[in-house]
Formats: C-alpha cells, sequence, structure tokens
C-alpha cells in the first residue's frame, strides 16, 4: 500500500500550518478577515463555512497563490510570503475545481508532476504511480487524454499529483465532491493512513458527516471570520448542548429562513 | 529558479503540443500521428528543400557574385533583422498579460515547488521560441546552404550566429511588447468600460492592419512594396542605426558568411543585447508575477464587486431590438446573444469588424484586375454587403448558437420552443445588418449619384440575405458545431484552436448564403439597371420572401436537431 516514508518523532508537537492574522481584500470587499489558526502535526483540521466565507481563499493564500492584503502564514516555519518555495514543497493541494493539462494522459501527468518534483525515474516511481493509479481507480483510464476524464476522474488524477511526493501537508478543497461512494471510502481511508504516518491534513467540505468522522478540530469560517474553532467535543461545549456537527454549525453561520420557505412553498402549492 | 524546472516545464509545454506516441480514450479526442507531426515534418522538408535549391543554384550564379551582393548589403540586413524585431514586438504585446490573465489555468503548476517568477519566464521563452520559428524555420537552412557554397573559412559559423542573435531580437520583442503589455494593464486596471472600448479599439486597428497587408499583398509589386516601406518606417524611427540589435546580427552573421572581418565591439555589442534580453525577459516574469498578486488582470467576469450592496432590479422585460415585440423565447435569445457580444470589446470588434477582412480578400483581387473592372465598382461596393451580412449571421446564429455550450440542456429542459430561440439568434445580427447595408448604400450613393434609386432596394435584399444566412448557418451550427467549444478571448500563444463549426457545416454555412446572396443581388441590380428600377423593387419581393422563408426552414431544422441533440455533445 502506500508507503508514506515521513515517520515523525513527537507528534503534535510540530506547528504544521499557522496562520497569524490573514487578510485578504478584493478591491473593497474583505473575503478573510484577520484568520488565525494553527493545524498540529498528525491532524486532520476541517475549514466550514458557507459558500463566500473565504475557506478557498485561505487555502489559495496558504499555497502561494494569492498573497495575502495583511498577515502572514507558515508551513512547518516558512513563511508563505518570504519563503513560498520551500513552504510549497511540503505541500500536495487537490482544488475544487483542478484545472489541469488537458492534452496529457494521466499517466504522462502523473510523471510529469513526479519530474517537477525532482521523484527519481524508475521502477520504483512506476510502481507507485501504479499503486495510486490502481487504488484510486483510474488506472484503467490512465492512458486517456486528461480532457476527456469526468470531475471525479480529474479530482483524483489531482489527489495523485498531490500524493506523489509524500507531502507532509495536505490541502483539500471540496475533495469529495462528486466522487463516487468507493472513491470516497477509499480517500477517507487514505486519509486516515497519512494522518496516522504524521501528516497534516487542512480541508474544507460541505459534508458535515465526512468533517465529524474524519476531524480532529474543526474552525468555521463566516464572512472571513473564525466563529467557532476546536475538537467536536469542544465545539459541543461552546454550543452548551449535546449539539451534531449540522446543528452547530448552522447555529453559528444562520440556518435556513423557515418563513421564507413556508412563504415560498405556500406560493408554489 | 532552477534551470532544472525550466527544463521540465518547456519539455511539457512542448510536448504536449508536438506529442509522439499517441493517446487511448474517445476516437474523437485523437489526433492520426501525420497530424500531430505535420508542423514539424514540414520545417524539415521546407529547410532540406531550401538548403538542397541553394546549393544547387549558388553554384550556376557563382559564390563571388552573390558573396559580393552580400557584402554589400550588410546595412540593408541590419534594417531587415530590425523589422523583424519590430514584428515580434508588435505581434507580442498583450502576450504576457494575457498569459497573467490566464494564471489560473496553470493553477495545477502554481502549487509547485517552483516559483511563479519560473512559470512566467517559462511561457514567456515558449512564446519567443513561436515567434522566431518562422524564421529561424526559413533563415537557418538559408545560411547553411549560403554556407555550404561560400568560400569563406569560417562561413559554418554564421549559422549559429544567425540563430543565437535570431533568439535575441525575438526576446527583445517579446519581452518589450510584454512589458508595454502589463504598463498597460496597470493603467486600466480595474476600468472595465474603458478596458473593453481599448480591446474593441485594438482589435479593428488589427483588421485594418490585416487589410493593409492584403492590399500589399494584392498591389501589382506585391509584398515586395511592403518591404521598403517597413524599411522607410524603421529608418524613420533609428533603426537602421549602426548599433541597433539588427545591425549586430546581420554584421556578425552576414559577415562571417562572406568573410568579411569582424571587431571586438561588434562581438561586444552583440554579447550586451544578449545580457540585455535576459535582463528583460526576467524582468517580464517578475512584473508579470507582481501582477499576478496585484489582481490587475483579473478578467471582468471573475472581479469581485467592489461592494456587496444589494441592486435594486427594475422589472424585467428587456426589449433587444427596440421597437419590434416578440414572444419570450425569441426575445430572451436576442437580449442574452448581444449581452453576450458586446460585454468582451474583442469579440464584438472581430463579429462586426471583422468580415471587413474576408471582403478585402475578396474584392482587393477583383480590383487588382485594375481598368476592366473600373466601370463596375459602384456595383462591386454594393456586392461588398453580400459578405458582410452572412459573415454577421454566421457569427450571431452559427457561432453564438455553439457558444451555447452546457445552456443548451437549460434550453432543452426548459418548456420553450427551440425553433424560437434560434430565431431570436437570427434576429440579433439584423440591426448590424441594417447598419453595414445603409454604409455601404450612402457610399454607393456618393460614388454614383445615379444608382440612390436602388437604396431601399439593397438594404432591404442585404437584410433579408442576412436572414437567410443566419437560419442556414444555425443550421450548420447544429449538425456540425463542437458545442463543446470555448469562446477563446484571450488564447494563449500556441494553445489549440477550438473551431465552433467544423469541415462541411462551415462550408455549409458559408457557401449557399453565398450563393443565394450573390444571385439574388445581381438579378435584383440587373434587372433594375437593364429594365428600370420598378423591376428591381417587383423582383426584391419574391426575393425577400424567398430569403425569409429559407431562415425559417433552416431555424425549425436547426431546432429540431438541439432538441434532440445528446448531453454528452455539449456536457
Amino acid at each position: 500500500m502506500l508507503r508514506h516514508k515521513w515517520i515523525p518523532d513527537e507528534r503534535r508537537l510540530i506547528l504544521m500550518i499557522e496562520a497569524i492574522g490573514l487578510k485578504k481584500v478584493f478591491s473593497e470587499f474583505v473575503a478573510v478577515d484577520n484568520l488565525s489558526f494553527q493545524v498540529n502535526q498528525g491532524e486532520i483540521y476541517g475549514l466550514l463555512g458557507p459558500n463566500g466565507s473565504g475557506k478557498s481563499t485561505t487555502m489559495r493564500m496558504l499555497l502561494g497563490l494569492l498573497r495575502p492584503t495583511e498577515g502572514t502564514a507558515k508551513v512547518m516555519g516558512h513563511d508563505i510570503i518570504t519563503e513560498i518555495v520551500e513552504a510549497k514543497r511540503l505541500m500536495g493541494y487537490v482544488p475544487e475545481e483542478p484545472v489541469l493539462p488537458e492534452r496529457l494522459t494521466g499517466w504522462e501527468y502523473a510523471n510529469y508532476v513526479s519530474d517537477i518534483w525532482k521523484i527519481p525515474r524508475g521502477s520504483e516511481r512506476e510502481k507507485e504511480l501504479d499503486e495510486l493509479l490502481t487504488l484510486l481507480d483510474i488506472k484503467d483510464a490512465s492512458d486517456d487524454l486528461i480532457e476527456t476524464y469526468s470531475k471525479g476522474m480529474s479530482r483524483k488524477i489531482s489527489l495523485v499529483a498531490a500524493l506523489i511526493h509524500q507531502p507532509k501537508v495536505l490541502i483539500l478543497d471540496e475533495l469529495q465532491a462528486g466522487i463516487d461512494p468507493r472513491g470516497a471510502a477509499t480517500i477517507k481511508e487514505i486519509l486516515n493512513g497519512l494522518r496516522s504516518k504524521g501528516a497534516s491534513i487542512l480541508m474544507s467540505t460541505h459534508i458535515l458527516e465526512i468533517a465529524e468522522q474524519l476531524c480532529d478540530r474543526i474552525g468555521i469560517i463566516k464572512d472571513g471570520k473564525m466563529v467557532a474553532e476546536g475538537s467536536m467535543d469542544e465545539l459541543r461545549l461552546q454550543a452548551k448542548g449535546e449539539k451534531s456537527l449540522e446543528e452547530i454549525f448552522l447555529d453559528l453561520t444562520g440556518g435556513p429562513d423557515m418563513q421564507k420557505i413556508a412563504e415560498y412553498l405556500g406560493d408554489v402549492v | 529558479m532552477t534551470l532544472s524546472d525550466l527544463w521540465v516545464l518547456l519539455k511539457q509545454d512542448l510536448t504536449q503540443s508536438y506529442r509522439v506516441s499517441g493517446a487511448k480514450g474517445k476516437r474523437t479526442k485523437q489526433k492520426s500521428v501525420f497530424r500531430r507531426l505535420l508542423l514539424p515534418i514540414a520545417a524539415v522538408v521546407i529547410g532540406v528543400v531550401i538548403v538542397w535549391v541553394i546549393v544547387a543554384v549558388v553554384p550556376l550564379v557563382g559564390w563571388d557574385t552573390l558573396g559580393t551582393i552580400l557584402s554589400d548589403n550588410i546595412g540593408a540586413g541590419s534594417s531587415l533583422f530590425n523589422v523583424l524585431l519590430l514584428f515580434s514586438f508588435i505581434g507580442s504585446i498583450m502576450v504576457s498579460a494575457t498569459t497573467v490573465g490566464n494564471s489560473s489555468k496553470m493553477e495545477y503548476l502554481m502549487t509547485m515547488p517552483i516559483s511563479l517568477r519560473t512559470l512566467f519566464l517559462e511561457k514567456t521563452i515558449i512564446v519567443i521560441l513561436y515567434s522566431s520559428v518562422f524564421f529561424l524555420v526559413i533563415g537557418t537552412p538559408i545560411f547553411i546552404g549560403l554556407s555550404i557554397t561560400s568560400t569563406a573559412p569560417l562561413a559554418f559559423l554564421s549559422v549559429p550566429l544567425f540563430v543565437a542573435m535570431m533568439l535575441v531580437i525575438s526576446t527583445l520583442g517579446v519581452s518589450i511588447g510584454g512589458l508595454m503589455g502589463l504598463l498597460f494593464s496597470r493603467i486600466l486596471a480595474g476600468r472595465r468600460r474603458l478596458k473593453q472600448v481599448g480591446w474593441f479599439l485594438g482589435s479593428t486597428l488589427a483588421v485594418f492592419g490585416s487589410i493593409i497587408y492584403y492590399y500589399f499583398f494584392f498591389a501589382s509589386n506585391g509584398l515586395g512594396d511592403l518591404f521598403p516601406i517597413l524599411i522607410q518606417i524603421a529608418s524613420a524611427l533609428g533603426l537602421t542605426s549602426g548599433i541597433s540589435p539588427g545591425a549586430a546580427t546581420s554584421t556578425l552573421s552576414l559577415g562571417f558568411l562572406v568573410g568579411a572581418p569582424v571587431t571586438i565591439s561588434e562581438v561586444v555589442l552583440a554579447l550586451i543585447y544578449g545580457v540585455v534580453a535576459i535582463s528583460l525577459v526576467n524582468l517580464n516574469a517578475y512584473v508579470s508575477e507582481t501582477a499576478h498578486y496585484s489582481g490587475w488582470l483579473t478578467s471582468g467576469s471573475k472581479r469581485t464587486s467592489k461592494t456587496k450592496t444589494p441592486v435594486l432590479h427594475e422589472t424585467w422585460n428587456p426589449r433587444p431590438i427596440p421597437g419590434f415585440t416578440f414572444n419570450t423565447a425569441t426575445s430572451v435569445s436576442i437580449w442574452y446573444n448581444l449581452t453576450n457580444i458586446r460585454r468582451e470589446g474583442r469579440v464584438l470588434a472581430q463579429y462586426l469588424v471583422g468580415p471587413l477582412r474576408f471582403v478585402a480578400i475578396i474584392f482587393l483581387g477583383l480590383f487588382a484586375g485594375g481598368d476592366i473592372v473600373a466601370g463596375y465598382t459602384s456595383f462591386i461596393v454594393i456586392a461588398v454587403i453580400v459578405p458582410f451580412v452572412i459573415s454577421y449571421a454566421v457569427s450571431f446564429a452559427g457561432y453564438e448558437l455553439v457558444y451555447e455550450g452546457r445552456n443548451l440542456m437549460n434550453l432543452q429542459l426548459a418548456p420553450l420552443s427551440m425553433y424560437d430561440y434560434v430565431m431570436g439568434k437570427i434576429y440579433s445580427s439584423a440591426p448590424f445588418a441594417l447598419v453595414a447595408s445603409t454604409i455601404v448604400s450612402i457610399i454607393v450613393a456618393i460614388i454614383a449619384p445615379s444608382l440612390w434609386i436602388y437604396i431601399p432596394v439593397v438594404i432591404v435584399s442585404a437584410v433579408c440575405i442576412n436572414q437567410a444566412a443566419g437560419g442556414i448557418a444555425a443550421n450548420a451550427a447544429a449538425i456540425g458545431g463542437d458545442f463543446r467549444a470555448e469562446r477563446l478571448v484571450t488564447r494563449q500563444r500556441g494553445a489549440q484552436v477550438q473551431m465552433p463549426i467544423r469541415g462541411w457545416s462551415m462550408l455549409r454555412a458559408q457557401l449557399l448564403p453565398n450563393l443565394i446572396g450573390f444571385t439574388g443581388l445581381s438579378i435584383i441590380m440587373g434587372l433594375g439597371v437593364f429594365f428600370g428600377p420598378l423591376f428591381a423593387y417587383v423582383v426584391l419581393v419574391p426575393f425577400g420572401l424567398i430569403c425569409l422563408s429559407l431562415s425559417r426552414h433552416y431555424a425549425r431544422s436547426a431546432g429540431r436537431k438541439l432538441t434532440q441533440k445528446e448531453a454528452s455533445d455539449y456536457l
């Protein structure tokens, strides 16, 4: 199976991601506002929030795709502004909507990414890629052009590319969306396995059951601000009651407007 | 930045464009080995032919004669190389801005352990290669051939020197052009309307530029007339000076070829240009990175609104063509078409002014006939309207129907008549056909005042031809349109061209309307001129009815085909 070689000595002591007062302003619109959080070693951290709350923008800042307007972040001590290449070397990323080189086949893309990561060519690398492709059920399509891939397959090949170099920090933006149940279960197992081997994972998802099952800690953001953070138990404590994550989430970010729904249904029926 | 990163990126970009091994998967997505390798094979064949011809011909002329001509024209060579520099500069003004604007398409690379500067540098190098490849493919074999026949001892050195200096020239042109484009985009950042006006004017100027090119092409001396003018322009800009990049290229490459003495100062000058080129291309990458992080180039549709203040909408009742009332499906189709097109200045310019290119190709050729056609000028001007209005129809009803793409699913699911929707597309080009034909009619009335009586005939015929062409183009689009083709407003150099309507269908969209248009208009005008204007008006009625009937017939056919289209065709 997956040979994640990096095994830490002292778990949960190393700070893998440290966001310090991150702020991103587009024109006059504040997308992320003074956001601070930490992800420890061997931890899965779930970033939850409604659409447009700033989750993807936060992830993009950590990856160096966007530059923060204020604040900074560190990935294993490497500043994302001054040492972004070193920081990126430690990370793997699967975007919500992967944009991939369509004129390459899956196999070529995986090899190309391996070359960029400077993974030595040879049978060992090929075996590793083969295993990943088989594990994620895209081995049979690996000689097809990426432009013929479905959304789920594109996400899977992106995950292969993100795992090739055995990252210490994995950033996953809505990974499970559009992936079949078998694929989703496989990914869940992979993520659990990586965590147990000491990797840290920052993930965003709208599927709260997944967050509840997988995440060690959860940060809920709304309008770019952190409104709650902690483990499930800590969140329940903050919510003062034995509530599910969905109930806590809706309490904090605003639930459905029942009156308007009733009005709408009344109009329609 | 490391050279190995740069090499990996370059290799991938080039192998993606010229892949030797095929790929499995859907047959429709595959390309034959011949199609994949056509360009490289053609380049090699052209190169071999050029070398062979030179080696065969030069001994007949005698190297001494040719060598003397070349030695005497090293100065002219400077001007020519400087003109190539000018070409590469003009052709690259928006290159860097486009690359940064399209950066979301290489997000998968941007998250890898490579600096963004290296990524932008690699994209610029690709553009430099594309910019110089034509001149290298033609020029390198010329220098190889000449150096084989040359009697100068170091003649072979002229080949690598030509290649290196050609790359330096391209690098200078592309880098300076790229920096200019980034500067413009900085000035225009956030000014969306001004930017669109700029794009419209720029694209229009580009169309006129290509018409001037065609003019020289069709002029009696062909492109031979063009170079003296370009060299004059180059002189006026000071590009013939002895210290210009072209001069350095000419002195070194031609100098070694003919065995002329090369001084240290000329070598130093060439080295300085090499260093300047490398510095500028790096500066370009640095400014591109800054532009990416600053968000100057975020496209209009992706920019976040300045404020989140809710907008109070007026009651929804778009009247796309003032004075006309259509049913809801047709009305919304016209509105959607016009809104889509007018929001992008480049598309609007291509659609409205672009047809001038076809007109130039057809009619400059005719005018090249000289006195023979001189007496028919006003009729030729009238005939110009036919390809114009057909081009509008193909763009508005053909291309735009294809660019509906995934929206076709919404249309298929909605309780609307697809025929009405297609008719909306066809109607949307009518106002433009009306304006264009009115302008042409006014021009004709000025050239030949006796023809003013035919102005209404020309205008009505033009609109009717446009409507018939719209129906035919919509049907052709429904048959052979690539409904997954994206409108590439900011196509990067070297990126694939996705034609919205393919092969035979495109021919179908153009041939029949042109046949109907030219035949109809010729009959109408012919009857008018030979039997009197009344006859023209009498024939206009059945002609107009035939055109409108054809429009409806083909629109209905297009509607049926679109209704039956499978989701796999557009998703």
